[in-house]
């Protein structure tokens, strides 16, 4: 397996233990809880009384939140073996093909969910010249896409690792 | 286990320690949104219970009951995470005061670090 491999530099062991894998599976967990409560903070802080200034979180603020997060369903409730399936004969015509689809659909939805966090930061929040506090919640917004987003890709690797242990175990 | 009844009065003193410090911090301040960690960090070892029931240990190849255990285990980090930022949250959006949030805040970590010990020293038994 060492052999093809494309760094110099050998993988560490503890990269491919379980307990490892179960560790990134909790993190992925904590980074998209992280997430979310920063955009949940902002938009409480948008209704309480601190919020001087008479700008609210609407609908539109939530719209590149749930693309993420869709996005981040999309992405891992994929099965990752069906993505190399063309190679094996039994696994039906056009199962990759069709994987990789809904996967780019996924990954789309992701990108779209954080572009479009920060098109909201800057439409709404920055070109009018808002101060610090009203600020806040166009930087939340973007904050919370990008936790959602390294949330995904650390449940990606870790699953992706989870396939490397059962096949070692399984030789 | 020589140890298993200090064991216990020890951890049974944590919890009722971080009880005591969620319970002053909404008591003190009269708002009782604090209560809201205690819950939380409650049903933060909910989700690893139920799915592990739901996967089936024994086959290491089907990939959808790995799955079931990793959404379980999300959820969890989902859950404690949540018992931190909530206290957090609440404080600044001025529902609750700083005081309150940090006593809860410790609160919490105590009630969920007995919970996770105590399950700790159950497995351990089951496990001979």
């Amino acid at each position: 397996m060492s052999s093809h491999r494309l760094f110099r530099f050998p993988k560490p062991e503890w990269l491919n233990g379980p307990n490892t894998r179960t560790a990134g599976v909790y993190l992925a967990g904590a980074l998209f809880s992280l997430g979310f409560f920063f955009f949940i903070d902002a938009s409480s802080y948008s209704k309480s009384s601190l919020n001087g200034s008479n700008v609210h979180i609407k609908f539109v603020d939530w719209i590149p939140g749930i693309c993420s997060a869709l996005g981040m369903l999309v992405i891992n409730s994929i099965e990752k073996t069906r993505l190399s399936a063309d190679s094996y004969s039994y696994s039906g015509t056009g199962v990759a093909w069709k994987a990789r689809l809904v996967l780019f659909l996924g990954f789309a939805l992701m990108a779209g969910g954080l572009a479009g966090s920060v098109a909201v930061m800057v439409l709404k929040y920055i070109v009018p010249g808002y101060p610090t506090p009203t600020l806040y919640f166009g930087v939340a917004n973007v904050i919370a896409n990008g936790l959602i987003m390294l949330s995904s890709v650390v449940l990606w690797v870790s699953q992706n690792m989870e396939d490397d242990y059962t096949y070692n175990l399984a030789l | 286990m020589a140890a298993g009844l200090k064991t216990i009065i020890a951890l049974s003193f944590v919890l009722a320690i971080g009880f005591l410090l969620v319970i002053l911090s909404s008591a003190l301040f009269q708002s009782y949104l604090t209560l809201l960690v205690v819950a939380t960090y409650t049903i933060a070892p909910l989700p690893n219970f139920i799915c592990g029931r739901c996967a089936n240990p024994d086959d290491f190849m089907e990939s959808s009951g790995s799955a079931i255990i990793d959404f379980g285990r999300f959820c969890t980090g989902f859950l404690v995470v949540m018992g931190v930022a909530l206290p957090a949250l609440l404080a600044h959006s001025g529902l609750i005061q700083v005081p309150a949030m940090v006593m809860s805040i410790i609160g919490g970590l105590l009630i969920y670090g007995t919970i996770i010990s105590f399950t700790m020293f159950f497995q351990e038994e089951q496990d001979f």
